[in-house]
């Protein structure tokens, strides 16, 4: 019972500790959301030694999950027996710009249309066209078959745009970005639209750019989603994360990649 | 129990006698350092790799003992001299009965 | 252990290093004790390059570099990495030999708080050398829990 209280007694002070930092932060000079050739990726604010990461395919930690993607994109399986290659042939043919132009919305076989990011895309493959179970969001396989689908898009813009399809998504996932949130009643846009550069906890605050997934996230010792950080970011905040796949998730994803249209995807990235 | 998983190597395919060469390994693995707590405050135990092992024509050059504090993804850059052509072999084992290996040729003139 | 995280993420936020609790250099000062049994360690001969900042400390690259001809008669037989911040401060041994051609390594390591590291490299004559490096690790903003 001693060691809860200890526990909670921390996590009072890590709280007031992040409650200081955000009133620095907040109270410094605000700026408009950088758009066009003002927009950077996070990539640049990284160290040397971590850009080198990502770089190398050798020393760049996911380069293991494209491996494993490769093999998937490769395996039979469902009850058609059936693998991603049999319809797709070479990915780097067949899944060139693909993963550049996602989140978007998609027509299922029943002729439902949903905002699906590429994970859901590749369980609504595996459902409707090779009789296999979706695999379990944020699974390594999933994470696997992203990474190897999202590296044949790497050096190419993003290509996510505003249509009268996807409007009310945008606008939901754009409003998400400006909404306080949690208990340190912050939004995305307070830190990543109006203060990138400047410091929070000693570290350098990005644009928030979604140029680089699936990352290695240092932090994480693993390969994961934007919908992973996006979960972070809000734990940062003290707000309850929404879960994975989930409307809110999905549309400031969208709103996300859109911010981010024509800049170059990294994929697989390393990040701290 | 016979656990393993992917190792890649970078080395040259061929080099002059007496060259040094530099080989560049990466093993997949991510090295539980047993520090770790789940969400609920169960540890999780300890699961690394142990020992890295580089034969040439079996004959050992090079070997590394690994602790928890390696990174995940263990990756070691060496050298070692070109003396005649053959096969270098790097072999990696650890807990839980985990063994991994690759070969490499290396022509030598 | 809850006070010191304490401390830690206060000293994170804001911007000064933090220390490294007293007993863990105990420990790292015993490990090399273990190493080098009661022969002395002179300084020199040994670079160990970190970055000065860490940005996570869960993957550091590290390069380590002895200066020996590495011939048969004179060689380094093994190069020892110890963090005295860790809480286990062994972190790798590297067992080279007259065939290695150059006592030069490159690998990652994780470090668990700022502190110092020392490369321990036992010569074929049996002595031992070291260098060492400090860093500052920093903690990632956002994390899980």
């Amino acid at each position: 019972m001693s060691d809860q209280n200890a526990e909670m007694t921390f996590i009072a002070k890590v709280f007031v500790c992040c409650g200081i930092c955000a009133l620095v932060v907040v109270g410094a000079l605000a700026k408009a959301d950088p758009v066009g050739n003002e927009r950077q990726s996070s990539y640049e604010l990284m160290s040397a030694d971590t850009k080198a990461m990502q770089d190398d395919p050798l020393l760049n930690p996911a380069n293991f999950a494209v491996l494993d993607g490769r093999a998937l994109w490769q395996e039979a399986t469902g009850t058609n027996k059936i693998a991603c290659a049999a319809c797709h042939g070479e990915a780097k043919v067949s899944m060139k710009g693909v993963a550049a132009s996602f989140p978007k919305l998609s027509t299922s076989r029943t002729g439902g249309r949903s905002l699906l990011n590429l994970g859901g895309r590749i369980n609504q493959c595996r459902t409707e066209h090779q009789g296999a179970a979706p695999l379990a969001l944020e699974s390594k396989p999933l994470l696997s078959l992203s990474a190897f689908v999202s590296t044949q898009s790497k050096g190419m813009p993003i290509t996510v745009e505003r249509h009268a399809s996807n409007a009310a998504h945008l606008e939901a996932g754009e409003r998400l970005f400006n909404l306080r949130l949690g208990q340190l009643n912050l939004s995305c846009a307070q830190c990543h639209a109006e203060r990138p550069g400047q410091k929070l906890a000693g570290n350098l605050i990005p644009q928030a750019h979604p140029t680089a997934y699936p990352i290695y996230r240092l932090e994480w010792q693993s390969v994961g989603s934007l919908e992973r950080r996006l979960r972070n970011c809000l734990t940062g905040v003290r707000a309850e994360p929404f879960a994975f796949g989930s409307k809110e998730l999905l549309e400031l994803e969208l709103f996300l990649a859109w911010r981010a249209r024509g800049m170059p995807l990294e994929s697989p990235g390393v990040r701290p | 129990m016979g656990k393993t998983s992917r190792t890649l190597v970078t080395m040259p395919a061929s080099a002059k006698k007496g060259d040094i060469i530099e080989i560049r390994i990466i093993v997949q693995h991510d090295m539980e350092s047993g520090f770790r707590h789940t969400e609920t405050g169960q540890r999780v135990p300890r699961d690394i790799i142990r020992d890295f092992l580089c034969t040439y024509n079996d004959i050992e050059v090079f070997r590394v003992e690994l602790h928890p504090g390696m990174g995940a993804n263990p990756m070691i850059i060496f050298t070692t001299v070109a003396t005649e052509s053959g096969t270098l072999e790097f072999k990696w084992t650890g807990d839980d009965g985990y063994a991994s290996s690759t070969t490499s040729q290396l022509l030598v003139t | 252990m809850n006070r010191r995280a304490f401390v830690f993420s206060a000293a994170v936020a804001s911007g000064l290093p933090s220390f490294n609790a007293l007993g863990e250099v105990a420990d790292a000062t015993q490990a090399v004790e273990k190493i080098v049994g009661n022969k002395n360690v002179s300084r020199g001969r040994v670079t160990l390059v970190i970055p000065p900042l860490v940005e996570n400390g869960n993957l550091v690259t590290m390069k380590v570099s002895v200066e020996s001809p590495m011939t048969k008669t004179d060689y380094v037989q093994a190069i020892h990495i110890v963090a005295e911040g860790n809480p286990l401060p062994n972190v790798v041994s590297f067992y080279l030999s007259a065939r290695s051609g150059r006592a030069v390594i490159t690998t990652r390591i994780r470090l668990g708080d700022s502190q110092r590291v020392r490369a321990i490299a036992h010569m074929s004559d049996g002595s031992f050398w070291q260098g060492d490096a400090s860093t500052l690790v920093t903690i990632a903003a956002c994390a899980e829990v």
